[in-house]
């Protein structure tokens, strides 16, 4: 059995990426840059950060892109506020937007997974003029209706019920864990070379907090505290005319493909896609190398067009 | 069924609370909260005293109560365990009678919380006290 020293080695050695900081909107952010050329901006979601990308990013840097990879305020390397009023959707968009503004990005290609894609949309419909075009994946961007996985009590709405969160996410960091490797195809290789970045970055209960507070900001019905910020991004996608690419897990059963692919495709239907690739919901974990030449081609697409 | 019991406020001379878990948002799910309230009298006690509970350990724990403004009381609420004051925790059996409070809670707050459920998602992620119970 490989030991939790060299199963954290092993993801250390997957991730050579020099750090860089900013302070964002009164929090410390931790992001990559590397490359040169137009930016490509690729944001995880919960309860992932940058690391998702690993093997996202060498391939776009290949293609001559600046690749940036911010982890989310609660996430990853950066600061993890302890109270869950310091989080909001509005909240982490402010946070982009700072970050981006901050490098003076322009031209760039926002990509969003997950909570990634709000965050994101919200970044680019409101700085509209900085954003060359987008990448969704096994994301949502409405208000109504939620996925039948996010309106079931077994296992998500009790995982983060009222002090159940707290246990569950908190205490015992069930979802960077095993609710993650849950979430893959090849469970075996996901254990054996990332499980433990995930983990090894929420070390502690209060560090976990957006873990639990982030699954109370997806609208469930219309007295949602997201709801008007949704309904803002469905409309603003309904008039986007820049191009945008669908790429999403085929096997994703948090945001199945024919529901919300499917929606992204008729909210957008000038969008490329949706590409199925191998994956449940982190489908970058068993089909890294795959998305990178995907959207690499996109963009190259583009370029020429 | 949970061996979770309210109790009057046990003596404290001697003990500290011992901190364990927090919730910021006790009313994510109103009934959540609307249980607490009635099980502790909170529209009439408010913030004069903290709940208390006795566990399956035999333990007593503390429930303190959180106001915010503009918000329904309770806001939050955190649970400590009561333990003699210069005595350690012991982490397992802390962690076993927070998940009998918890079944204790989802059990009373009732409606489509089941402790079934419960239950059941303990052991899809493997936590300790949930696959004890099989």
């Amino acid at each position: 059995m490989t030991s939790p020293i060299d199963l954290l080695q092993n993801a250390r050695a997957a991730w050579p990426f020099p750090p860089r900081h900013a302070r964002v909107n009164g929090w410390r952010m931790h992001y990559v840059d590397v490359g040169q050329g137009d930016p490509v901006v690729l944001l995880h979601g919960n309860p992932t950060w940058g690391f998702l990308w690993r093997e996202v990013i060498p391939p776009l840097v290949a293609a001559g892109h600046r690749v940036i990879v911010p982890d989310m305020i609660g996430f990853g390397l950066s600061e993890k506020p302890t109270r869950e009023q310091a989080h909001s959707l509005d909240g982490h968009i402010a946070n982009l937007v700072a970050l981006l503004r901050g490098l003076d990005v322009a031209n760039a290609t926002i990509i969003g997974h997950d909570w990634g894609g709000p965050t994101g949309l919200g970044f680019a419909l409101a700085n509209p003029e900085r954003v060359r075009a987008l990448v969704v994946m096994s994301s949502w961007a409405w208000a109504l209706p939620p996925s039948d996985f996010h309106t079931r009590v077994f296992p998500w709405r009790l995982m983060h019920a009222p002090l159940v969160g707290p246990y569950l996410l908190g205490r015992h960091n069930v979802l960077a864990g095993r609710g993650v490797y849950l979430s893959v195809v090849d469970r075996a290789r996901f254990r054996e070379r990332a499980q433990a970045a995930y983990e090894a970055v929420l070390p502690d209960t209060a560090s976990r907090l957006l873990t639990w507070t982030w699954p109370r900001w997806i609208p469930l019905d219309d007295t949602a505290r997201a709801i008007d910020r949704f309904n803002w991004i469905e409309q603003g996608l309904r008039a986007w005319r820049k191009p945008v690419q669908i790429i999403w897990g085929r096997e994703d059963d948090v945001f199945d493909h024919p529901t919300f692919a499917g929606r992204f495709k008729t909210l957008l239907p000038h969008a490329e896609g949706p590409h199925l690739v191998t994956g449940r919901h982190f489908l970058q974990e068993d089909s890294g190398p795959e998305i990178g030449a995907l959207i690499g081609d996109f963009l190259q697409r583009l370029g020429s067009a | 069924m949970s061996g979770v019991q309210p109790i009057p406020a046990p003596p404290l001379a001697g003990t500290r609370l011992a901190f364990l878990l927090a919730e910021d948002r006790v009313g994510h799910y109103p009934e959540f909260r609307a249980f607490l309230s009635r099980t502790f009298d909170l529209d009439r006690i408010g913030l004069a005293a903290p709940g208390y509970l006795r566990a399956p350990s035999g333990g007593a724990y503390a429930l303190v109560f959180v106001g915010r403004s503009g918000e329904s009381f309770p806001a939050g609420v955190e649970i400590s365990a009561v333990v003699p004051a210069l005595e350690p925790l012991d982490e397992d059996v802390a962690d076993r009678d927070l998940w009998a409070i918890l079944r204790w809670l989802v059990e009373g707050v009732g409606g489509p919380w089941t402790v079934a459920d419960l239950d059941a998602t303990g052991r899809l992620y493997r936590i300790g006290a949930a696959e004890a119970r099989g």
